[in-house]
């Protein structure tokens, strides 16, 4: 589906947040690299589709209106053959529908188990004044305690996506701490331009997390997107 | 059609009064003294005449065009009606400085949109209300009694408060503090903002630095666009209220939670270029630095200072405020030896060479040498207010000094406030910024380095 059907159909739905594959959908058109991700309305298709996209999978459960998946016992990684993919999908089911007895699920997603990298986040905001907003920084506790953050106004310019990047304090992880892989920091710069060009001509969204985004030595991929869509 | 504010040909005053003390009055006042020459109109139906000038019933009784109305009438109904009269007159700029208006809701923010939809309607800009419209040299809408003519000079200050931009005002006329072109209060902003005035003063030759304090932000999307383009040629000092995160906002996503508006303004300072200010005081104060100093093209600083504490505490603020100090050149030290029996490091302590040759003598042959040193983009002088300090300033000796080598300097003033502020902040500050604090001096330092660094590796 293109960007404008799947918010037509979250219209129609009158919905405004959307599920991880249409988030991803949309990244992708954007030329934003997300992991494969499907979605498996049955047991029967899980089993399928991880047999397709290859194991290690990551089963998710596909419900706009659980927005803790993995408090809700929603999220199984890292599993490694058909076996662990009908066990995973029962227990999502079985956690959710007890946690949630209302909540509409639609199935459950299947997606490659991405090698896991440095972790990063990279959203959108809408000011009332400022209009749409980039936000970057290390994922995890820097994001959820520390608030170490950069910010900048869309749209941005080639040197305001690195100044961002340079400007978080953690931003010697992303250099390769104690050994680790340092971050492909051109490549997320060119995801935090791509995503500006996006937004720009996108009013439609209101909101937007990548969070995590994997970074690796060449490259990075989103891991897991959420997108808020503007009240009508 | 900013012109019509600032280069009106006529201006008339609707709910102009006799009466001193009036703010009618005072509008009236401050226009006839200052150098307007174009046509003054004051309105009110009940007086022939104000300061020798013939009051009319209504704005339609006067005869030529009105260029620019200023309104001083003591309700938002009564304003409205006078809008309407615009409107009829074809006047297409008005200054609202009564209050009563959006700022205390309720019927006030009804009749504020009345007079926005009449102005729309009719092609007529707004300022204010609430506010105390322009100071300058050819004319005065405050309604703040000045005392003195306005400056002919380079720097614009805009504020969204009424009564503290035209108090502010008042003071840097009256003390010659900050060589002032217009101080503007655009107040609730109905029409006229930020954006306005900084597209406006951008294109302005004769305006060097502008420097403003906003409550809210207009439309910032505008700003940004705008505040990057004029950044980029001039100086433009920041100074925004409400700079704290009021509660959590209601968010969908980690992104949305985390970005406050305070966070936004913050960011669009720093992403258009704009240079930060946390205090009506370093509005000014910067906006002294910047439009009477050079900009420098490095960081690199020289302090001089008669006492060597005073050089330990300068050397640690220029380090947390992003300022080097430098070793000075082999050649210089050697000059500057000669002159002290000791070895001169950086900072400089002056102290053994004024005990030898005086004050004004050692300023004037080791200041000099120190900052004309090629490892040094500007310099921190440091001055304690006694007799011999006087001399020196009475001189002019330091104003020669900094004109001739042509780096930025900033002085800070320690010990002596109560016998020789007058002399020092004053006289001094006349011509050159001069700090209370040496805190305050090197902030300022740091901001005039940051803006030409950067402004220098703009530079194609």
């Amino acid at each position: 589906m293109t960007v404008n059907e799947i918010i037509s159909l979250a219209r129609k739905e009158k919905r405004t947040v959307l599920t991880e594959i249409e988030a991803k959908q949309i990244l992708q058109e954007a030329g934003i690299s997300c992991t494969e991700t499907k979605l498996a309305p049955t047991r029967e298709q899980a089993v399928s589709l991880s047999n397709e996209i290859g194991y290690p999978v990551v089963l998710k459960v596909s419900s706009v209106d659980i927005t803790h998946k993995s408090d809700a016992g929603g999220v199984k990684v890292n599993l490694k053959d058909q076996a662990a993919v009908e066990t995973a999908y029962d227990e999502i089911m079985n956690s959710c529908r007890g946690q949630f007895p209302d909540a509409n699920i639609e199935g459950i997603s299947v997606q490659g188990m991405a090698k896991s990298g440095i972790e990063v986040i990279i959203g959108m905001t809408k000011d009332p004044s400022f209009g749409p907003v980039l936000m970057f920084g290390l994922g995890g506790v820097f994001v959820e305690v520390l608030k170490d953050v950069a910010f900048r106004i869309v749209p941005l310019e080639k040197s305001d996506a690195n100044q961002m990047i340079n400007e978080i304090q953690g931003k010697k992880l992303l250099e390769g701490y104690r050994g680790q892989d340092p971050a492909d920091i051109p490549f997320l710069e060119d995801m935090l331009l791509k995503l500006s060009a996006f937004v720009d001509k996108t009013p439609e969204i209101k909101e937007i997390d990548m969070n995590p985004v994997f970074a690796y030595k060449e490259g990075a991929v989103v891991v897991d997107a959420r997108i808020i869509l503007d009240d009508e | 059609m900013m012109e019509l504010f600032f280069k009106p040909k006529s201006v008339a005053v609707v709910g102009a009064s006799g009466t001193p003390g009036k703010l009618g009055y005072v509008i009236v006042k401050n226009i006839a003294d200052s150098d307007f020459d174009g046509e003054v109109y004051p309105v009110n139906p009940k007086s022939d005449e104000i300061l020798g000038y013939k009051v009319y019933k209504s704005l339609t009784e006067i005869p030529g065009e009105v260029d620019l109305v200023v309104t001083a009438l003591p309700t938002p109904k009564i304003t409205a009606a006078a809008m309407e009269e615009c409107a009829k007159k074809g006047v297409k700029a008005v200054i609202i400085e009564s209050a009563g208006f959006a700022e205390i809701g309720g019927e006030g923010k009804v009749i504020q949109q009345q007079i926005v939809d009449i102005a729309k309607k009719n092609n007529i800009r707004v300022m204010g209300p609430n506010c105390s419209g322009i100071v300058s040299r050819n004319i005065v809408t405050s309604i703040y009694p000045m005392t003195k003519k306005v400056s002919r000079g380079n720097v614009v200050l805009i504020g969204q408060s009424g009564l503290l931009a035209a108090g502010m005002a008042s003071d840097i006329v009256e003390n010659e503090s900050l060589s002032v072109n217009k101080v503007c209060s655009i107040g609730n902003k109905c029409d006229v903002n930020e954006n306005d005035l900084l597209e406006y003063f951008g294109e302005q030759d004769d305006v060097d630095v502008i420097s403003m304090y906003l409550e809210n932000v207009s439309d910032g999307k505008n700003l940004t666009r705008i505040a990057k383009k004029v950044a980029a040629e001039k100086p433009v000092i920041f100074l925004n209220g409400g700079r704290t995160d009021a509660g959590a906002k209601a968010a969908m996503s980690h992104t949305g939670s985390i970005a406050s508006n305070s966070k936004i303004v913050k960011t669009a300072i720093q992403q258009t270029g704009m240079i930060q200010a946390d205090d009506f005081g370093e509005m000014k104060d910067f906006a002294k630095v910047f439009s009477t100093q050079p900009l420098p093209k490095g960081n690199r600083i020289a302090v001089i200072t008669l006492a060597g504490s005073v050089g330990v505490v300068v050397s640690d603020l220029c380090a947390e405020h992003g300022l080097e100090l430098p070793k000075l050149t082999p050649d210089t030290m050697e000059i500057l030896k000669d002159k002290f029996d000791t070895p001169v490091s950086n900072p400089v302590d002056l102290f053994f060479s004024v005990t030898k040759i005086g004050f004004t003598k050692t300023l004037e042959t080791t200041f000099p040498d120190a900052l004309k040193d090629p490892n040094i983009d500007a310099a921190v002088l440091i001055l304690a207010g006694f007799e011999y300090t006087q001399e020196a300033v009475q001189k002019k000796i330091i104003q020669k000094i900094v004109a001739e080598v042509g780096k930025p300097v900033v002085v800070c003033m320690i010990v002596g406030y109560n016998k020789y502020k007058n002399v020092i902040t004053d006289e001094l500050g006349k011509d050159l910024p001069v700090f209370p604090s040496l805190i305050s001096g090197v902030k300022a330092l740091s901001k005039l380095c940051e803006y030409g660094i950067r402004k220098h590796q703009n530079q194609p």
